[in-house]
């Protein structure tokens, strides 16, 4: 199972991967120590103005990334969908960023008694296969999930001096609650990371769904083959879907 | 192919190709077909209960796969790789190809709707459009006989706009589920009657094809042989005639005529090795799709057909048609948190919502021309790379909200019927050539107002529908022009060859057989003289069944 280790006291996320993958993935962790810039991403622009609702300037911060677009090929128009390609373009996520995106995702969707949590299903991989594929509307959340990762660092060391996965709990949901909510009273230096945790809590649940622990506690139950006729709704379903039409005051 | 010797020639193994071939094979006459696309077997190649956790990026679609990893098109999609196509000016236009053996039957949604006699004389009816060269009544028995060798499953509803089948024809329809039942019922208190699909999916064996198991959505093939593809059916069973051979990766460049303008061969680009090929040809069956047909038509000009072959009446690529398309979804509170059981079915709609306004036509109540149907879709499908609904926070909160909206959304999809319009039509490009040098098609297109007032009308029902539901709406109604989708993004693209009683303004006469050309047949969606909203696939079969049997007396008389 995937998880988020410490060692050191340097939180990591570990993945649960084939021999061959961890290897690359080796090579990739110590490459990176090397080399910061690994996936052509720097920050250039600490702090900027974004406009507010009323027109007024407010504060607020937002990281200019710079990032090299993914040159990578797709798997074209003809993959094998019976051996679908394991890894069809090199994952781009630093070991750092992977890690902020365990403990984001493990936010989002916390172990919840036997049910495991995004990081335990292996969800920062997908979310990293889908920052590093080179079509187009991956490579718009990728500026988009990037930022709200670098947003996240930023953020955390302007209040509290440390980076995001460095900070407590407490800390850390502090953080959430000001930018997880689309409420009226968001302030607008929130508005931008508010959108991109957006589309990363919905990246980062769809994962977990489409995993088969995430599948089973969706509930979801096709798929399977059936002898014979289509059962149809159970008698649960239908007693339900009466009670539905009854205050709808519809029938069948 | 020295040692076989073929009679007809038939260019694409699609619906109208494929039955064409069996017809033909069955009735004894040898045929060689060609394919642009690669072999293709489904038996080993669907990915049959494959989780989008399997797929990269969730199975979610893009350039490569449009339609999702797994769905069944093979080197094709909105974009064929350097076989583009062009559009003029002010002209948004979308052209879905396959380029597989089986061609788009592969994927399709397998719906299959009979036209009734509405829709043969619209004409006559409104004054607009063209008629068919023929009643329903003419049609009826080859649509039975489609049927029962396709294998569709439904019910005879009596409803106007569906035509019974015969008895014992049709397979039965498997149960409707909630959100379905939920539709019906609400579209019953605006008087509006909802009813089984008609499917080409089995619910029965049948030859060597099973009956469907309920799981594995049809768009990505069916290796059991359930979901009809020629590819399973067709085409196997025409190469048992042994009377049916077929080389893939043969791209047809034209049809070629001898020196008097008989047509007597054709030029085909062998795409393994570059190559061109010239097979003699005594008869030849276009079934390339509407618009690959129309092309190689307008591609193959020479002194004696100087404006394309076949065209004399200028109409070849003329009164393309798509259908129209649209729709309006909603989260309905009353579904959240219901009881949840597998709700894949055949993967597609069990029930739909068929066509109801012909007596307000006949009365002039209403102010567009041509009618509509409603898709509806809807249930607890399998995880993917999206999930619905305006979700908020973090954490245990945050699941119960996604459950909550898991199976709560309903979206009802319109496709309608367009009327051919001089703006929509498509042509040579002959600044742009593909990688084997064909010149390609150049699409023109602007919907007109009849379906603009359609897409209005469509978009207001829906809403009452999804209100009856419970549903609320926060924003208006989108107008008509920003809410109708691209014209071809239905794939539902026909008319580029049409069929008619007169050689001055068809291509074809009711068989299917070029005006000009007596050895040249088209079958596929390019003959339809319009195209009712009821999908094209089970008609362009019917229609290939009649005209190919046609064809194989002509060939036993010696006529041809």
């Amino acid at each position: 199972m995937a998880k988020l280790i410490k060692t050191e006291d340097q939180l990591k996320y570990q993945s649960t991967m084939t021999r061959r993958e961890s290897l690359k993935w080796l090579g990739v962790l110590s490459a990176s120590a090397l080399l910061p810039s690994i996936i052509g991403c720097e920050i250039n622009d600490k702090t900027v103005s974004v406009a507010s609702t009323t027109g007024n300037a407010v504060k607020g911060h937002w990281p200019a990334l710079k990032l090299t677009p993914i040159s990578a090929k797709g798997y074209g128009k003809d993959p094998s969908m019976i051996i679908p390609p394991k890894s069809a373009w090199p994952k781009t996520l630093t070991a750092e960023q992977l890690t902020l995106v365990a403990v984001l995702a493990d936010i989002l969707v916390p172990r919840d008694g036997d049910v495991p949590s995004a990081t335990e299903v292996n969800v920062p991989d997908v979310v990293d296969e889908w920052v590093s594929s080179p079509y187009a509307s991956q490579q718009k959340d990728r500026l988009t999930i990037l930022s709200a990762l670098a947003w996240f660092d930023e953020e955390a060391k302007l209040r509290f001096g440390h980076s995001f996965i460095n900070l407590s709990v407490q800390q850390q949901l502090e953080i959430i609650d000001d930018i997880a909510y689309q409420k009226d009273d968001l302030t607008a230096e929130f508005e931008q990371i508010n959108k991109a945790f957006s589309r990363l809590r919905k990246l980062v649940l769809a994962a977990f769904f489409c995993s088969p622990e995430g599948t089973k506690d969706l509930g979801y139950l096709g798929n399977v083959a059936i002898a014979g006729d289509y059962p149809g709704p159970t008698d649960e379903a239908m007693l339900h879907l009466n009670q539905v039409l009854d205050e709808l005051g519809l029938s069948l | 192919m020295k040692d076989f010797n073929y009679e007809v020639v038939v260019v694409g193994s699609g619906a109208g190709g494929a039955m064409a071939a069996y017809t033909l094979a069955k009735a004894g006459h040898k045929v060689l077909m060609l394919e642009a696309g690669r072999d293709y077997d489904p038996k080993t190649e669907t990915p049959m209960f494959k989780t989008n956790a399997q797929a990269p990026l969730m199975g979610a679609g893009n350039v490569d796969k449009d339609f999702g990893f797994y769905d069944a098109t093979v080197d094709g999609g909105w974009t064929v790789p350097n076989e583009p196509y062009t559009t003029g000016e002010k002209s948004d236009f979308m052209w879905w190809r396959a380029r597989m053996l089986g061609g788009r039957t592969n994927h399709w949604g397998r719906y299959s709707l009979r036209f009734s006699e509405h829709d043969f004389k619209g004409k006559t009816r409104d004054g607009l459009g063209a008629d068919w060269p023929f009643e329903y009544d003419e049609l009826a028995p080859w649509y039975d006989k489609t049927e029962a060798l396709v294998g569709i499953c439904g019910t005879n509803t009596g409803l106007d706009d569906m035509p019974d089948s015969g008895e014992g024809i049709l397979q039965p329809p498997p149960k409707a589920r909630v959100p379905e039942l939920l539709v019906a019922a609400a579209a019953k208190k605006l008087g509006i009657a909802s009813a089984p699909m008609h499917r080409a999916v089995l619910t029965r064996p049948k030859d060597d094809r099973q009956a469907c198991f309920y799981a594995t959505p049809c768009g990505h093939g069916c290796s059991i042989g359930a979901a009809f593809q020629t590819t399973t059916s067709l085409i196997p069973m025409a190469k048992a005639t042994g009377n049916l051979k077929i080389i893939t990766d043969a791209m047809v460049r034209s049809v070629d005529v001898d020196k008097s303008g008989k047509v007597n061969a054709l030029t085909y680009v062998d795409k393994k090795t570059g190559n061109d090929i010239q097979l003699s040809a005594k008869v030849i069956i276009l079934a390339a799709s509407a618009c690959e047909s129309a092309r190689l038509l307008l591609n193959s000009k020479n002194e004696h057909h100087p404006h394309g072959l076949a065209n004399s009446s200028l109409q070849v690529g003329k009164n393309l048609m798509d259908s129209t398309g649209t729709g309006l979804g909603a989260h309905i509170p009353a579904l959240e948190n219901r009881p949840i059981y597998n709700e894949d079915g055949h993967t597609a709609n069990h029930l739909f919502i068929p066509w109801w306004g012909h007596k307000q036509h006949a009365k002039g109540e209403l102010d567009f021309p041509r009618g509509y149907h409603f898709e509806i879709n809807s249930g607890f499908s399998a995880p993917g790379s999206g999930v619905s609904g305006n979700l908020q926070g973090y954490g245990k909160e945050l699941k119960e909200q996604a459950k909550k909206y898991y199976g709560a959304g309903v979206y009802l999809s319109l496709r309608g019927e367009m009327l051919p319009n001089k703006n929509c039509y498509m042509e040579i490009d002959d600044k742009v050539k593909d990688k084997w040098g064909i010149p390609v098609v150049k699409f023109h297109w602007q919907w007109a107002e009849h379906e603009l007032k359609q897409v209005e009308h469509g978009l207001k029902t829906a809403k009452a529908i999804l209100e009856n539901m419970g549903a609320t709406f926060s924003q208006p109604l989108p107008n008509a022009e920003k809410a109708i989708l691209k014209g071809g993004q239905i794939i539902h693209e026909v008319g580029s060859t049409r069929m008619g009683a007169s050689a001055k303004d068809s291509v074809t006469n009711q068989y299917g057989q070029t005006w000009d050309c007596k050895n040249v047949f088209v079958m596929d969606a390019g003959v339809f003289a319009s195209n009712p909203h009821k999908n094209c696939t089970l008609t362009i079969m019917t229609l290939a069944m009649r005209n190919a049997t046609w064809l194989a007396a002509q060939l036993s008389s010696g006529e041809l």
